[in-house]
């Protein structure tokens, strides 16, 4: 009886696997990422709600592909007159509800996206001073005065269907906006975007499918839905990607995974460039990093081949590619006539000799985030690097936390940290006006501490200036003026690497003359094409 | 008023007591924690006026016993606030993640008695034999390991090498999800008539569940063992064998019903302890459940998202705790009439 009862139930189980085979015709592309996956646009910061925002809704630029600037998306055309850009939109765009896609809609979003003060709405607050609908198809941005980088900015302004959004509106604090569809849209799209948010589960999976009418296309071979799952374990995503049931994974994944993914024929390494960068941070107001030379000597004595072993998951893909500055070779202001970064211990030890400070006498301090294992392995290796000059280096475990509280005085800032940046926008403003402008001290992108009139002249130059060919000569400079001043070692490039089946063909992050300057924007579904 | 009603009212007050103690200590032990919520929360691009505003907003600025007072009112009307974290109230969070850990744990604590309790009876009553051996060796295995190890194996054995089971989820891709009626996704399955979809998710539920419940598995085997062994030492259990009665019938009657009250007592601490517990495991099989969620609001130092999953967890311990008492008075008179004179 008893064997009979098992017999039964293994029938009953085996009837689901039979049952529930996938027996579709339709494509699934299946990925994960570190929850929350945040559906709502104005509140995304995240990668993976990037990911998210960049396929549920739809900008009025996009990035260009393979090279630095900007192309239309939602806007047809725009003009700009000073300090007033206005844009023409596209007169064939739909949302997902079949409303049309109207001035309004804009202005709805920026007046929402600021209102609520969350998310990217810090890349608008202070540069734009108004924006209006002149007619259906119009919308007018006045900025406060000229910021050139507010362009590229705007891949940060989803388009919500506004009338959507308004019909779901529940009670709230702002005014005849009421919860400006607060509790709505953090479960539901409004967006006009290549993919339709069909389930949404913050902490384990948004279900998307494939939007048929969506006014740019999608290559036909496009995944039909789409699993975006968060939070797997990194042994979890190696069962699953090994099995056939996943297929592109997260960059969080431990690199020697992703090395023995990598050896797996079916399997490839994606890879995204030219967003991020890994910068070991000088303390300039504290001694004895503000005497400069002793920064330009720890800047020769750091072990740059030895980092790059480090960091490499295979021969070919690395987690860094060799820097030669503060912008990451590929955006805008980076350039390749300059030499990557080596050690070189003679000229160290010269620029030591010209410091002030006794290194075997001046403490100095090496921090790591605690949430970040690999910072550990530099800061050692910046141990041994720099005891060479005669400093006793000691290494400090730092919660993050606790990092961005310690961060916001010079004197109880670390004599060195470690910060991995994303530039949020394709400007390399982005990176790097907050790291070094003297009015943005005391955040956990700034912990040099720097204060000089040349750079804070060419930061700002550089958002006055809007002829590309001017702002990459001055970005240039600035780089120059920074690998002068030594506030920063810059370790190296930053590549996000994601093991992923070979079934996936994604351009944006493998071929060269497809790569997006702006992080995340590779994962633009309706362009990645899967095998059947 | 009977025994058992005034007991439970007694344990119900104390309850209250003790749910007032917590919310107080974890809503302080969560304001000490280094880092400023406002500023995870916001990401690390937010301008100060933002994070400024969102202090503001959560009167994160104020002093903590109006902090407290704040939190007292909202929850009087059935709100806990807003998690940072999922950026929801903190109450719909916990609906949706709750019921997931909440049929995890109960699956669990199923095959924590349907497995562990006749391990314990069969080394009882085959002391020093075979049977006992492997049964100890089992239990012993289930202790020692921890939960997301146990998970790990599992799902690389029966799930990759062996493919008997599905590697994480709780639905396999080509089901669909049945509408949500009470959140527990087997009940929900049922309510709509979807049997496919039922097994399917009771499939995905195995692994997960056992992995979680070795733990208290192996415990309840080990203690019902020594119960058992020391009741079986008693002169009314010598007695019953002098009657001749069945082995079978001592072991299950007479033996078994007074070694079962620690292990009912144990078996209750386990099945509320897997609702905190079940961290690991539910982040081995992507389960989306409140444990999960409750590691995740603490690593972001989301205050009311971790007051709110500690009160939950903190209640189900304790209504957990007050079933096994009455299950306890059930079963033995003597504490009953004890309570009842007290």
């Amino acid at each position: 009886m008893t064997r009979f009862r098992a017999t039964l139930l293994m029938a009953a189980l085996s009837t689901t696997v039979l049952a529930t085979a996938p027996a579709f015709a339709e494509t699934v592309l299946r990925l994960d990422e570190v929850p929350v996956g945040e559906i709502d646009p104005a509140k995304a910061t995240d990668y993976a709600d990037s990911i998210l925002m960049f396929n549920v809704y739809d900008t009025l630029v996009q990035p260009s592909a393979g090279k630095p600037g900007m192309d239309p998306m939602l806007a047809a055309s725009w003009t700009v007159d000073g300090n007033v850009y206005t844009f023409t939109l596209r007169d064939d765009v739909k949302f997902h509800s079949g409303n049309p896609l109207t001035a309004e809609d804009v202005v709805y979003s920026y007046d929402r996206m600021i209102a609520l003060g969350q998310g990217f709405s810090h890349l608008f607050a202070e540069s734009v001073e108004k924006v209006e609908a002149t007619d259906p198809k119009t919308v007018k941005f006045t900025l406060k005065g000229p910021f050139s980088p507010f362009l590229a900015s705007l891949v940060r302004l989803p388009v919500v269907d506004s009338k959507l959004a308004r019909s779901h509106q529940a009670e709230g604090k702002y005014g005849a906006f009421g919860d400006y569809s607060e509790a709505w849209l953090s479960a539901n799209d409004a967006g006009s975007g290549a993919y339709v948010v069909e389930s949404q589960n913050p902490q384990a999976e948004t279900a998307l499918a494939k939007f048929p009418g969506y006014f740019l296309g999608a290559t036909p071979k496009s995944p039909d839905k789409v699993k975006f799952r968060y939070g797997l374990e990194a042994s979890t995503v190696r069962a699953l990607l090994a099995k056939g049931e996943h297929d592109i994974a997260s960059q969080w994944l431990p690199p020697e995974v992703a090395k023995a993914l990598a050896a797996d024929d079916t399997m490839q390494l994606l890879t995204e460039v030219g967003t991020n960068v890994f910068y070991i941070k000088l303390n300039t107001a504290k001694a004895p990093l503000d005497d400069v030379h002793c920064r330009r000597a720890l800047t020769y004595a750091f072990d740059y081949a030895t980092a790059a072993k480090m960091i490499a998951v295979t021969d070919k893909v690395s987690l860094g590619n060799p820097a030669n500055g503060p912008i990451p070779k590929g955006m805008l202001g980076s350039t390749t006539t300059v030499p990557d970064y080596a050690q070189d211990m003679e000229k160290a030890k010269a620029e030591l000799a010209q410091c002030k400070y006794n290194p075997a006498e001046t403490p100095l301090e090496i921090s790591w985030i605690a949430e970040v294992p690999l910072e550990e392995r530099f800061a050692l290796l910046m141990q041994a690097n720099f005891s060479q000059l005669g400093f006793k280096p000691e290494v400090k475990r730092v919660p993050w936390a606790l990092f961005t509280e310690m961060v916001t005085k010079p004197e109880t800032t670390p004599n060195i940290s470690q910060i991995s940046n994303s530039a949020t926008t394709p400007d390399p403003d982005s990176l790097l006006f907050n790291t070094y402008h003297s009015s943005a001290k005391g955040t956990w992108q700034s912990p040099e501490y720097l204060e000089d009139a040349e750079v804070d002249k060419l930061l700002e130059a550089g958002r006055a200036e809007t002829d590309p060919a001017k702002r990459q000569k001055i970005y240039e400079d600035l780089s120059q003026r920074l690998r002068d001043l030594a506030p920063t070692i810059y370790a190296y490039d930053q590549v996000a690497v994601f093991p992923a089946r070979k079934a996936v063909t994604v351009p944006a992050l493998s071929d060269d003359a497809h790569r997006y300057a702006l992080s995340a924007f590779g994962f633009t579904f309706r362009d990645m094409e899967m095998a059947q | 008023m009977s025994n058992i009603l005034r007991s439970l009212l007694h344990r119900l007050g104390a309850a209250l007591i003790v749910m007032i103690g917590i919310s107080m200590l974890i809503f302080a032990i969560a304001r000490v924690m280094p880092g400023d919520p406002a500023r995870i929360a916001l990401g690390p691009n937010a301008t100060a006026e933002q994070v400024a505003a969102l202090r503001l907003e959560r009167h994160l600025d104020a002093p903590l016993p109006v902090q407290y007072w704040e939190f007292v009112k909202s929850v009087a009307t059935g709100d806990l606030g807003k998690s940072l974290y999922t950026n929801r109230p903190v109450t719909t969070d916990i609906a949706q993640f709750l019921p997931a850990t909440l049929e995890l744990v109960f699956v669990s604590g199923i095959l924590m008695v349907l497995i562990g309790l006749p391990i314990g009876i069969l080394s009882a009553h085959y002391r020093g034999r075979f049977p006992d051996h492997v049964g100890r060796l089992i239990s012993l295995l289930g202790v020692c390991t921890p939960a997301f190890v146990w998970g790990v194996i599992l799902q690389l054995v029966l799930g990759y090498f062996w493919g008997w089971f599905p590697i994480e989820g709780q639905l396999s891709q080509s089901v669909t999800a049945a509408p949500a009626v009470t959140g527990f996704m087997l009940v929900d399955m049922a309510i709509a008539g979807n049997g496919a979809g039922f097994l399917d998710a009771l499939h995905h539920l195995i692994l997960p569940a056992l992995a979680l419940a070795m733990s208290g598995l192996g415990q309840t085997a080990r203690l019902t063992r020594s119960n058992m062994n020391e009741v079986y030492e008693r002169p009314y259990v010598e007695m019953a064998r002098a009657y001749g009665f069945p082995a079978r019938r001592i072991a299950t009657r007479y033996a078994f019903r007074p070694a079962l009250i620690p292990t009912l007592t144990i078996l209750g601490l386990e099945f509320a302890a897997m609702l905190g517990n079940a961290f690991l495991v539910e982040k081995v099989f992507g389960w989306p459940g409140l444990s999960r969620y409750g590691v995740e609001v603490i690593l972001r130092k989301d205050l009311d998202a971790i007051v709110g999953t500690v009160l939950v967890i903190a209640a189900a311990f304790l209504i957990v705790n007050i079933i096994v008492d009455i299950l306890v008075n059930i079963i033995n008179p003597r504490i009953r009439l004890a309570a009842g004179r007290a």
